[in-house]
């Protein structure tokens, strides 16, 4: 027997003699195994032996207390009490153990969640500068095709310039042109309407004259009028005669640009002086009474012939009475169209 | 020490181990225990300390049980049974702080399961990105 062997026999010994001086044995105690049991438990898990050492150690604290109670004969309540008490202290220990587990895996999902937003990010700015350079390009691409549109527009503009010069000088030449053509136009027009004009005095003139059986001879237009004017040997015109000079006249006034030479004609009988008078009186009675008509003086000329220049023979009643006349002549004008 | 022989000391050993076991017995056969004030005091503290709305959500039975304990040693106290007046308000201190200590388990779990939900969605909607 070693002196340690003996020591811990003489306690024992002393202690359940004491025990049994208060009257109960230690027995058997349900509660303190399964604190116990309970306490290896923990003390074999990892997480709670790692995560929460300081309650561990305190629930092993709390049951030797129970265990030293109970191996010294403590009362079987003060035992069910203390291991009571080790067996929560193991619970408080396994909950801590889990809540810092918990709390370290939050930490590490949270950092994990960290890391995979950077990762994103990451990822996103990466694809982002990929979109830009490529948008650049794409800018400078367009850059030069606008720059190449640019100049090809300036080509075009300049081109058009031209065309529109060249057209505004051709527009300028038609204006000339058609300005030109208008003034031929106009004078052509002008031309025709002098024609037209002169053309119809002409035919007016023509009928006009054709109403006194007027002649048309190289001295021009000549309207003869018969005896029947003058009574034999007289100069005095008769009162048939203002019909035919009532015509004249009109003719006269309607054309203010003739003028007329009135010339008398007599026939054989009697001296040749005496027929000059009388065909110079003749005349001058004609153009009196043409006056008198409202012709002016200015445009009437007389001249006497007297048997001169007989229109018929005078042997005959009718060839003398062809030769008693007076003739109004009309001078051929620059405008006078002959060909008729 | 060295003058002294083998027999003296186990002689000393004995006596001393003797001494102590006879107190403990002594005061463990004592009929009436002191007031257990302060334990009372520090079991009302660790229940106060517990009765959160925390706690009552996740551990609202195991904080009953504190709660209920401490009633009960009160009401030991009132009845001068100040050994079992102990014994509860030593309880109710460990309860208290078991239920505390299970309800901050619970929410750590919640927070962690969340954690992980999110962390999931996200990579879902990372690998979802990828292959767009």
């Amino acid at each position: 027997m070693t002196p340690r062997t003996f020591t811990l026999t003489t306690l024992s010994l002393a202690t359940a003699a004491l025990m049994a001086a208060c009257g109960s044995l230690p027995m058997p105690n349900g509660a303190l195994d399964q604190a116990r049991s309970r306490y290896d438990t923990a003390k074999n898990d990892p997480q709670v032996a790692t995560l929460a050492p300081d309650e561990l150690k305190r629930a092993g604290d709390s049951l030797r207390v129970a265990e030293q109670t109970w191996g010294s004969g403590g009362k079987p309540s003060e035992v069910d009490h203390l291991a009571y008490l080790a067996s929560q202290r193991v619970t408080i220990a396994q909950d801590t153990a889990a809540s810092k587990a918990a709390q370290a895996v939050t930490a590490g999902a949270g950092a994990e969640r960290d890391r995979m937003r950077l990762a994103l990010r990451t990822r996103e700015a990466d694809r982002a500068q990929a979109a830009l350079a490529q948008s650049q390009q794409a800018n400078a691409q367009k850059s030069s095709e606008l720059a190449a549109a640019d100049s090809q527009l300036a080509a075009r503009s300049s081109e058009i310039d031209a065309a529109q010069a060249a057209l505004n000088r051709s527009q300028q030449l038609n204006a000339q042109k058609t300005a030109e053509l208008a003034a031929a136009d106009a004078a052509a027009q002008n031309d025709k309407a002098r024609i037209e004009r002169r053309d119809a005095r002409l035919g007016d003139l023509e009928t006009q004259l054709k109403d006194l059986n007027a002649k048309k001879t190289e001295r021009g237009m000549v309207v003869t009028l018969g005896d029947v004017l003058f009574d034999t040997g007289k100069a005095q015109l008769t009162a048939d005669s203002t019909g035919n000079l009532g015509k004249l006249a009109a003719f006269f006034q309607r054309n203010p640009q003739r003028s007329a030479s009135i010339e008398g004609y007599t026939d054989s009988i009697g001296s040749a002086s005496a027929n000059l008078d009388l065909s110079n009186r003749r005349a001058g009675a004609v153009k009196t009474a043409l006056v008198g008509l409202g012709v002016p003086a200015e445009r009437l000329s007389t001249q006497a012939h007297g048997e001169e220049m007989p229109a018929a023979s005078n042997d005959t009643v009718a060839g003398r009475q062809m030769n008693r006349r007076v003739e109004i002549v009309f001078a051929p004008q620059a405008d006078d169209v002959l060909t008729k | 020490m060295n003058a002294s022989t083998p027999g003296a000391r186990r002689a000393l050993a004995t006596t001393s181990a003797l001494a102590a076991a006879v107190l403990f017995a002594l005061a463990g056969c004592a009929s009436s225990p002191p007031m257990p004030t302060a334990q009372m005091a520090v079991a009302e503290a660790a229940v106060q300390h517990a009765n959160t709305s925390g706690t009552s959500d996740n551990a609202a039975g195991e904080l009953q049980v504190a709660v209920g304990k401490l009633a009960s040693a009160r009401d030991a106290m009132s009845a001068k049974d100040y050994g079992r007046a102990r014994q509860l308000a030593e309880q109710v201190e460990v309860d208290a702080q078991a239920a505390e200590l299970h309800a901050q388990a619970a929410r750590s779990r919640k927070a962690a399961q969340e954690t992980q939900d999110a962390a999931r969605v996200l990579q879902e909607e990372i690998n979802r990105k990828t292959v767009r």
